[in-house]
């Protein structure tokens, strides 16, 4: 039994997300190979300054630290998350696999930033046994501006 | 200015500690169970818990990232998970270029485990040269 195709064009939002700088070097520590819970001690040496270091960020292109490109999961993971945990959907986590996933960057993500994301289930599909369900997801920045556009496609195994 | 080449190559390894998942969870806010307990990753067929796929694919992104010199400079990715990544695993991620022009670059990127099997397929980047400016 799979998820009704009648849910396709359901939505899940608006999440809001305020970036913050010791989250934006956390989120650098765990994907460069330190440890966020060791805070900077755990950042390691080869990372780029313009990712954790304020005074080295504020000369470079961008005036400040920005986030890693892919630290935008932390808030357009929001619709993907609500989908896959709605009942009326009724997915079973167990089987529940990321399929594919799309990031489209298109502004950077400074401390301070404010996130507003919304989502909508633009896929339900088969796939051989398994069953395709993609959620489409956009952030949008408080300057209007949308900063990351996502497609998460999840793979309920059959 | 740094120059960039057609066919130009790229590589970095990263290794799966035992604890990353769990460090990933924690910055990302990615809890699902099969990423930080053993036993519902072995329930789900897993064997035990696996790594966020979307730390695999940041992995391809800072492979790409640390190539152009700008992490601000990445604009696009897309990838397909196509194995699970258990603890301990080693990753090499080898990139090629695969379009430039004055405004834009493509590149692929090849992700395997330890056994040379591939746990990310389809992987596409697109990104500027680092040059052209803050956005």
């Amino acid at each position: 039994m799979g998820v009704n195709i009648s849910f396709v064009g359901r939505r899940w939002g608006p999440f809001h997300y305020t970036v913050g700088l010791e989250k934006l070097r956390e989120y650098l520590a765990a994907i460069s190979g330190g440890a966020p819970n060791l805070g900077l001690s755990g950042l390691p040496d080869d990372v780029h300054p313009v990712l954790h270091d304020e005074a080295a960020a504020a000369r470079g292109p961008y005036k400040s630290v920005i986030g890693f490109p892919t630290f935008c999961v932390t808030f357009a993971m929001a619709p993907f998350g609500a989908a896959m945990l709605d009942p009326a959907l009724g997915v079973d986590l167990l089987r529940l696999v990321h399929g594919e996933q799309d990031f489209e960057f298109l502004e950077v993500l400074r401390p301070g930033d404010v996130l507003t994301t919304h989502g909508e289930l633009t896929e339900v599909s088969q796939r051989g046994r398994h069953e395709v369900l993609a959620v489409r997801t956009e952030s949008v920045n408080q300057h209007g501006k949308v900063a990351v556009r996502g497609l998460f496609t999840a793979i309920i195994r059959g | 200015m740094p120059s960039y080449t057609l066919g130009e190559t790229f590589e970095l390894v990263r290794e799966v500690d035992r604890y990353r998942p769990i460090y990933y969870a924690g910055a990302s806010g990615d809890f699902n169970p099969i990423h930080i307990d053993p036993e519902v990753g072995r329930q789900a067929g897993l064997g035990g818990s696996i790594l966020q796929g979307l730390c695999t694919l940041g992995w391809a992104v800072d492979c790409f990232a640390r190539y152009l010199g700008d992490p601000g400079a990445v604009t696009k990715v897309h990838a397909r998970f196509s194995r699970p990544v258990a603890l301990e695993d080693t990753l090499t991620f080898k990139g090629v270029v695969t379009a430039v022009d004055g405004k834009q670059l493509k590149a692929t990127v090849s992700a395997e485990n330890q056994r040379g099997e591939e746990v990310l397929k389809d992987v596409g980047l697109e990104g500027r040269p680092p040059s052209s400016g803050a956005r």
